[in-house]
Order: C-alpha cells, then structure tokens, then sequence
C-alpha cells in the first residue's frame, strides 16, 4: 500500500490535471489508472494455436431484453485478416477499432494488400501513444487482444494497453481476474496445440475466472481466425448455438430449469 | 511543487523545467507498465521499477550497442520480440532506455527525417545529423503547449557515407545531445559510466569493443547472456546483431577472467596481468547501491 | 555512327526500390529522375520503418496509386515504367508495366518508348512462361540487336540488370558486336 505521502503526491499528479504528464518518478499516473479501469472490465483471452486462434471473452451486459445477434459487446473484426477483443471503457473502443478500420482499408488501397498484423497494431499504438503525450487528453481506457493472420508471421496473437505498449503472445488475458487468468493460462497452454484444443481451453479457463462456474452463450462471447481447406483465410464469429454447442461438449453448460449453478457448488 | 511541476513548459522560480527532470526519471525506469500481467497493478510501484540498460562504446574502426534485454515470459511470442536497438537508416543504429511507446514514435520521425535527407541530399544524413533532429523532436516536446516530454534517452551510432570514423551520440529527454567515446543510459547508467571511465582505451580493436561493451553491461544485468543483445556497426556496412551464442562466449570468458583474478587476488599474486580491464572492487554487488545515489 | 541524334551513353535509367525490386522508366527527363527517387525514397521508408520488404506487387501498386493521384494535380509527372521483382515470401517473379496515365498491368514481358514498335513482335513470337534467365537474356539480344538495324538514332546499347532471390545485379552485356541488317 502507498503511504500518506505518496497518496497525496498522486493526487497532485493526477486530479484536476489537465494532460497526461510525469510524475516526479517518472510515471505517468493518467496510464496507469487507465489501467486500473480496464481491470474492472470483463475477461478477454486469446489462445494461439498452430492452425489457428481462439478469442473469448465474458460479457458484462447481460438482459433477456438485449437483441442476441446483432449486439457484439466484445468481439470485433476489423479487417479481412484480423479480429480483435476488448476490455475497458466501449466507447473509447469504437473511436479505435473505427481507426483500425480506416486505416486498413487505406493500407488495402495503397498497397493492394491486406495490412501485416503488427502495422495495424502498431498504428492503432501510436494513436494510443499519442493520447498520453499530447496535451488536454486522457489516454483510451481499453486494452485489446487482437488475432491475425499475415504471410510475414502467419497465426499471430497481440495484446495492447493505454499506454500505447503492445506484444506478441502465445495466450494472454486483459480485463477484470485476467491474473488468475493468465496464470491458468500458463499452466494449461501446450506449444502446438490445435484450434479446436486452444477452443476448449478458453471456455474452461473463463468459467474458473467469471463468477459463475456454468457457462451459457449468453455471458460469453466467442471467435476464432483459421484457415480453410483451401488454403483461405476465414475469421467468425461464433453463434449462440456454436457456443452452447461447445460448452455441452466441455461439461460446462447452463442446464436450464437448474438454479444459479454457482450455488450448487 | 506549488504548480511549477504541473503546468508543462514553465521554468520554476528557482529554475527547473520539473517535467523534463521527470522525464529523467523515466527513461531510468523505462516502461511505464509491466509486461506481465499478474505484475500490472498500478499502485504496486516496486513491480513497475525495472527499467533498462543500454550501452554504446567506440572502438578504432567499430562502434558496438550493447542492451539490456527483458527474458521473455513463457506465454510470450518470440518471434514479436520489440528490441531496444533499431535501425534509423541503414548506416545508423539507435538503442534506447525509458518508454518503449515513446521510442517507437521518436524513431518514426527519425526514419522518415533519415529518408527524407536521403530524397533532397541524394546522400544519407551523417550520425551527427541524425542525432541533432532526434535531440530537436526532443527539445520541441520540451517547450510546446500541452505536450509532456519523450520519455527517452538514445545512443546514436553509425558511420558517415565515405567516412571510416566510429560515431557515438547521446540525446536526452531535454534535448541536449553530446559525443561521447563511450556512454550509457538507462537503469543504473552511472554505475557503468564509471566502470567505462575506469576501463576504456583510445584504439580498442573489434573484440577488444565488443568485450567491453558486454563487460560493462555485466556491471548491472546479473542474468548474464541471455539477457543481453548486441549490435556492430562497421564502416560501409550495415548493422551486424551478435549471435546469442556468441554473446555467451563472451560472458563465459568474461566471468572465467574475473575468477582467476579474484583467484589471485586471494592467494597476493599480482604479476603482470593480463586483463587489461580492471574490474569494480567487489563486482556487481555495489551496482544496487550506487543506483540509488545515480543524479 | 549515323543518325543525326546521339543519346547519352552512360545513363541509369533504374532505381533500385528493395532489395528484390527495380524499377526502370523512360519520360520527360527531369520527371522521369524526380518521380522515381520519390518513389525509392518511399518505398525504403517503408523498409526501414516496418523492418521488412513490400512484396513486387504492393510496390507496383503503390507506384500507380502515386502516378494517378500525380495524374491529377495541377503538374503531373510524364514517366512511364517498368516493375521487375521477386516476390521474397513466394519466390516468384512479377514483371509490372505502368504509363504515364497510370494504367498498370501485370505482363510477361514489356517495352516502353519507340523501341516497344520494335521488340514486342520478336517478343510476341519467342517468349513463353517458362523462359530461364540465360533464354531471356538471348531473347533481349535478339530485341537489341532489332534496334541496333533500325533505330533511326545512335544507338548505344543497354545496361542489363538482373532480379533473382538473391537480389539486384548487373550483368555484362555484349553492347559492342556488330550486327549485320538482315
């Protein structure tokens, strides 16, 4: 815990503050409880697998007044070869995966060719770079996983965070318990394992790290990035059906007409 | 305090610019957020303390980079590894210490000044050249409006087109840059500075460079090989990255040299030694300590 | 000699872009030099900021992207364009043709200039898909030595480079051997 003194030189370097600027250690508070809001958000988690990747992700919004198929909360595609998860604030994420967005379509026009993963991360970093340096702004509080496919690295897993920092991963987690997460993760993850494994590792690693231990596609959000047969890229984003489908098969599904799961246990 | 430090390019009444001290400050403590996530808690400032090191040292026809690396994680991808060193143009190298999304952006502008001096001069920019824009990005960011400073130090290395001359500069967070025969900067800076003033010779040859470089990084990264990365720079040539295994060589017969020596310090032997390089009494263990009291 | 017009001999009308790119032109004179090191310049940008190659067909479109958004300012450049390269990843070699309207065209082989009225019907008849680099080079003898009979300038040969996956390199061309008109 930060002694007195230390609270309340945060609180000069932090409150009323107009931008993001150093704290006399060097740190950039703003970043940092940027952070500390995404991890309030939801899980997300992201497998490698040698034929491919699995995202996941908890949503937070649950109502049986939501429309099911047309509301993605935390699973998006922004180009071809590239889907990404997010956790923090939503709002923040639309303005960047918007970004992605355009600036993928622009990389296609210019070079006739889908944009190499870590050009797009790296592009959507430096604008995220930008807001913790730059004067009147607070930084983007989300923190994204994003799976891609290119010629240069083929199957390639990334995590991004506010500050604008981001890195390659075989699995990674962001988002609210992401530490018992990843520590699962790191325990449960086999270099060479394939899509349908790295599948049926996300779901049992999200129902230890969400409230409830039986699943429903409802609470959770699902995709993966793989090839075809034919060699072609496809990503999707799975079903409500898939995703119940998976979880019968893993023994983790809600039976309905049962009470709140977690409470038998 | 009293505001001085807030508001973002204003002098304090007895003359500090607070923001670009604290910048310092940074770049000794490099990233502002932990790879690792079960380390990521914001309040937890001993897991955010671990900054790096970097080193540059010339030789007669050489210049060496020496980094401090971060092991990777076990989830981590090894093939997405952002290193510390990178390549401005073909003819010269940068390595950095403080906030890698920082750096990233610095170096950006660098390479497209690098390429666009290229485009209107038909020749590359000269190491000096380079360095100045890096240390005027650097100052503006200093003295604009609503804007805090990189939180960056680098060491600029390469060699001018037709010019066997070794280049070593530094810039800083103020924007101050300054040749230098051999520096460092980062996590624990002053420690090897003191180690490179002690043992650096005019006329080093390759292996002589590269062993000091390596040497002196060893003052401060306990974790030996595996730890460190290497770039050579050479006239007329592009950048040359050390083999791991070489690097472990090195520090193999590095480590072997300082226990004979402690060896024969023990039994009073001192006859005309060979090593050439003398080390800090002690060897690392005074590194901590003297970190502290670093500025 | 003969002709009236002599051509400057020594003139590189290529500019290397990557390490497995070559880009040749022909044009207004001052354009053709001003475009093609804008484009270089841009394309090794690239390289140094990403740390990898763009592949022959990303650079070609690249350039015509370029050459229509100059199309259309108020001083376009008038070049036309020749794209060789090996894609690095796939191994395989690309051959681009661009015009000064920046229409581009993947061909198997191309001409610019007045000599294309000259060398596309004796490449028409001996060129196929599966051509080595030695056949090619005899096939470009054929085609010089086309323009060596009837060339209404002094004509003073040309310089021969090479793309492989190994890179850009020049290689000795026989400039000097006379030709008898057939």
């Amino acid at each position: 815990m930060p002694s007195f003194l230390s609270v309340q030189l945060q609180l000069t370097y932090d409150a009323g503050s107009k931008t993001t600027i150093f704290s006399p250690e060097g740190r950039l508070y703003q970043v940092e409880y940027a952070l500390e809001a995404i991890s309030h958000a939801g899980t997300a988690l992201g497998i490698l697998a040698k034929d491919g990747i699995v995202l996941a992700a908890e949503r937070k919004v649950t109502s049986k007044l939501l429309e099911q198929d047309t509301s993605a909360e935390k699973l998006y595609t922004i180009n071809d070869n590239m889907i990404c998860a997010v956790a923090g604030m939503n709002a923040d994420a639309n303005i960047l995966i918007n970004y992605a967005r355009q600036n993928a379509q622009r990389y296609l026009l210019t070079y006739n060719e889908d944009i190499p993963c870590e050009q797009l991360v790296r592009r959507l970093c430096d604008l995220k770079q930008g807001y913790t340096q730059h004067g009147g702004l607070r930084p983007f509080g989300v923190s994204f996983i994003y799976a891609g496919y290119d010629h240069l690295r083929q199957f390639q897993l990334y995590q991004s965070n506010p500050s604008g920092n981001y890195g390659g991963w075989k699995a990674t987690s962001v988002g609210a318990n992401n530490a018992s997460a990843q520590s699962l993760l790191k325990q449960d993850y086999k270099e060479e394992c394939n899509l349908q494994e790295a599948c049926a590792m996300a779901v049992k690693v999200l129902s230890k790290t969400m409230d409830s231990t039986k699943l429903s596609s409802e609470k959770i959000e699902f995709a993966t990035v793989g090839k075809t047969k034919e060699g072609k890229i496809y990503h999707h984003l799975w079903g409500a059906e898939e995703i119940d489908a998976l979880l019968r098969e893993q023994g983790l599904a809600k039976v309905d007409d049962e009470p709140e799961a977690g409470e038998i246990k | 305090m009293s505001g001085y430090d807030r508001a973002l390019s204003v002098f304090s009444p007895d003359g500090h610019v607070f923001q670009v001290e604290y910048a310092m400050e940074a770049v000794k403590r490099g990233k502002t957020i932990s790879p690792d996530p079960q380390q990521r808690h914001p309040t937890d400032s001993s897991a955010l303390r671990t900054g790096t090191c970097a080193v540059g040292v010339k030789g007669t026809d050489i210049v060496v980079l020496g980094c401090e690396k971060r092991s990777a994680l076990k989830l981590q991808d090894t093939r997405i590894t952002p290193s510390k060193i990178a390549m401005v143009d073909i003819h010269a190298c940068l390595a950095f210490a403080g906030l890698n999304a920082d750096a990233r952006i610095l170096i950006d502008k660098a390479r497209l000044e690098a390429q666009s001096h290229r485009l209107t001069v038909e020749d590359p920019a000269s190491i000096e050249y380079i360095t100045k824009y890096i240390a005027s990005v650097q100052q503006r960011y200093t003295q604009s409006g609503g804007v805090r400073p990189f939180g960056i130090s680098t060491l600029v290395v390469g060699f001018d087109k037709n010019d066997s001359t070794p280049r070593l500069y530094q810039t800083e967070p103020s924007g101050i840059y300054s040749a230098w025969k051999a520096n460092a900067i980062g996590r624990s800076s002053k420690t090897v500075r003191e180690f490179l003033e002690r043992n650096h010779q005019e006329n080093m040859d390759r292996e002589q460079t590269i062993q000091l470089t390596i040497k002196s990084l060893l003052e401060v990264v306990q974790t030996g090989a595996k730890n460190i990365e290497v770039a050579i720079m050479a006239p007329g040539k592009t950048v040359e990255m050390l083999p791991d295994e070489q690097i472990e060589s090195y520090v193999k017969t590095i480590e072997t040299e300082k226990q004979e020596e402690a060896a024969k310090k023990k039994t009073g032997r001192t006859g005309t030694t060979t090593a050439a390089i003398l080390t800090r009494p002690g060897g690392g263990e005074t590194a901590e300590s003297t970190r502290e009291s670093a500025d | 000699m003969r002709g009236p017009t002599i051509i400057k001999a020594e003139d590189d009308k290529t500019r290397q872009l990557n390490k497995h790119t070559l880009m040749a032109f022909s044009g207004e004179a001052g354009d053709t030099v001003q475009f093609a090191e804008y484009i270089q310049a841009n394309i090794q940008l690239y390289t140094m900021r990403n740390d990898t190659e763009l592949s022959p067909s990303a650079v070609s479109s690249f350039v015509r992207g370029e050459l229509a958004r100059s199309l259309r300012s108020r001083s376009p450049y008038t070049v036309n364009l020749l794209l060789g390269g090996m894609d690095p990843i796939t191994e395989k070699p690309h051959l681009y043709w661009v015009d000064y309207l920046a229409s581009l065209a993947p061909v198997p082989y191309a001409a610019h200039g007045y000599a294309q009225f000259y060398c596309l019907s004796i490449l028409d008849k001996h060129h196929n898909p599966n051509i080595s680099l030695d056949e090619g080079i005899k096939l470009l003898g054929m085609c010089t030595d086309e323009l060596k009979r009837r060339l209404p300038i002094d004509y003073k040969g040309v310089l021969v480079k090479v793309v492989t996956k190994e890179g850009v390199k020049v290689v000795d061309f026989d400039n000097d051997r006379i030709v008898r008109s057939a």
